[in-house]
């Protein structure tokens, strides 16, 4: 099988940004979501939370990131909305305001899953 | 809808069908479902006569004079597209608005990065409208065609057409109107607008599957073919037929969804287009006066909806639209559109470019219980202390 395309290659319309994160270099798109889930790690998270204001992530921060990890690399796509919702027992107006940035820029980006393809 | 989902997303397609349309379409398609025009057998000839009909039927519903000029094609996009590769060559120009859908701004940028034409957009007020005096004032010697929106896909404004078809005709140009948003809803005149063509969808307020929609030709504009194939007529000559409806048609054609468009059309002119806009439009108007006193939320371009079709956009303060969008459909079970909804320059009017925004557009199925829980629903999480 021939190698699939990396997301810089499938989507260069995100733009790609270098750094240094929890002592590795790490691509992330413009808005500052991975590029490759696999390259997330949980000191990352941590590091990602702060420079979103928050002291740290609690418990239930932990639970939500762990679920979109988890269902990303069993189902191989992010979960939908009422998926996100069942899986962390959570309604997502709560969702929405334990992240800073909220559902999409706060939790998704935090748990290193790829920038969603909407109609932007 | 049967499963309570509140769908406010009519402006992407209308959903659901009505039963009569879908039950009609599964029936004529049972019955004729053959390869429309293309054999002497009964079963051809009556499928072949069904597409006749359905033109006979379109041309009178856009006012148009020729029924032989509705083409069909995929959607409005394809209809577009069918029209500008057969109308523009290298050195002409073209005169849109700042509210094309990237049906239109794809295209005509595709053609002008390869340097085969030039554009120019008159731009929208603070209202959502043109003036039809910015299009007059942006036409050159060398402009091919002027193509409007009818209605903006994300403000919901309806266009001052006549008038712009009466500034295309003083100065000889083609106008082309984008009905995507409109047919069905309100009147479209062809004759009386001076309308050179017009592009439809079947999906949305005609109430049609999807996959299916058409240009409207006037017998005065000159559309060359720019895909070919067979037609079922003329099948020694290489060359493409040049007689309309087959100049711009290749290859069979989606009989499935033509028998579902004029059902479409059928249910359209039973009900009634002013009944069909005035209920969608109280609906509106009850959406609007409803959030109006909420306070963090920033609706765009609805201050008056004298000459809107039922869109409705807007932005809740401190929150990302597409999270608003995820708490709809989750929490509350109602569908609406969130993003850039494929028209980037109208968001970039609006100063909602970088974020997108939230478009709920109500349909002639949604009633006013369903607004009252959009409202509802809105007003729950809206004014409560955001992240960001």
């Amino acid at each position: 099988m021939p190698d699939e395309p990396s997301r810089a290659a499938q989507y260069p319309e995100l733009g790609r940004v270098t750094r240094v994160l929890a002592g590795r270099e790490v691509l992330f798109d413009q808005e500052g979501f991975f590029w490759e889930a696999k390259d997330w790690t949980e000191d990352m998270a941590t590091i990602l939370i702060r420079e979103s204001g928050l002291a740290d992530l609690t418990e239930i921060h932990w639970k939500v990131l762990r679920f979109f990890r988890e269902y990303y690399f069993y189902h191989g796509r992010a979960p939908m909305n009422r998926h996100l919702k069942d899986g962390t027992k959570l309604s997502l107006q709560v969702l929405e305001s334990l992240f800073p940035g909220g559902i999409r820029l706060g939790a998704r980006r935090l748990a290193g899953l790829p920038n969603p393809k909407s109609c932007f | 809808m049967t499963d309570g989902l509140i769908y406010l997303d009519n402006a992407a397609t209308s959903c659901p069908k009505p039963p009569a349309v879908l039950e009609q379409m599964l029936q004529r398609y049972r019955e004729l479902g053959v390869s429309p025009g293309r054999g002497s057998y009964d079963r051809a000839l009556q499928a072949g006569d069904a597409v006749e009909r359905a033109r006979e039927q379109l041309a009178r519903f856009f006012g148009a004079p020729d029924p032989t000029r509705v083409v069909f094609a995929a959607n409005a996009t394809d209809a577009l597209n069918l029209a500008f590769h057969g109308l523009l060559r290298p050195g002409d120009h073209v005169v849109a608005t700042q509210l094309e859908h990237n049906s239109v701004l794809r295209p005509l940028h595709t053609f002008r990065e390869r340097g085969w034409i030039k554009y120019d957009l008159a731009p929208c007020d603070g209202h959502g409208f043109i003036d039809p005096d910015d299009i007059a004032r942006r036409i050159q010697p060398n402009t091919r065609l002027v193509v409007v929106s009818h209605a903006s896909n994300v403000l919901g404004t309806i266009q001052p057409i006549s008038v712009i078809g009466r500034i295309c005709t003083e100065h000889g140009v083609p106008l082309i109107l984008d009905t995507a948003q409109s047919a069905g809803t309100i009147p479209v005149d062809m004759v009386d607008w001076h309308l050179s063509a017009v592009a439809f969808t079947g999906h949305k307020a005609l109430f049609g599957p999807t996959g299916i929609g058409g240009l409207v030709v006037h017998p005065d504009l000159d559309i060359q073919a720019s895909r070919f194939g067979g037609t079922g007529i003329d099948s020694r000559n290489l060359m493409h037929t040049p007689t309309f409806p087959h100049r711009l048609e290749a290859g069979t054609l989606n009989l499935l969804g033509i028998l579902g468009l004029s059902a479409g059309v059928e249910y359209v002119l039973e009900q009634g287009l002013e009944t069909i806009h005035a209920h969608e439009m109280r609906l509106m108007q009850r959406f609007r006066d409803g959030l109006a006193p909420l306070g963090h939320i920033e609706m765009y371009c609805a201050e008056s909806l004298a000459d809107h079709v039922a869109v409705l956009t807007l932005n809740v303060n401190g929150m990302n639209p597409e999270d608003v969008g995820a708490i709809l459909d989750a929490d509350f079970d109602i569908a609406a559109r969130v993003g850039l909804h494929c028209a980037p320059l109208t968001h970039q009017a609006v100063g909602t470019y970088n974020r997108g925004a939230v478009r709920f557009s109500p349909g002639y199925f949604n009633t006013t219980d369903d607004i009252d829980r959009a409202i509802e629903a809105l007003a729950s999480f809206s004014a409560r202390p955001h992240h960001t």
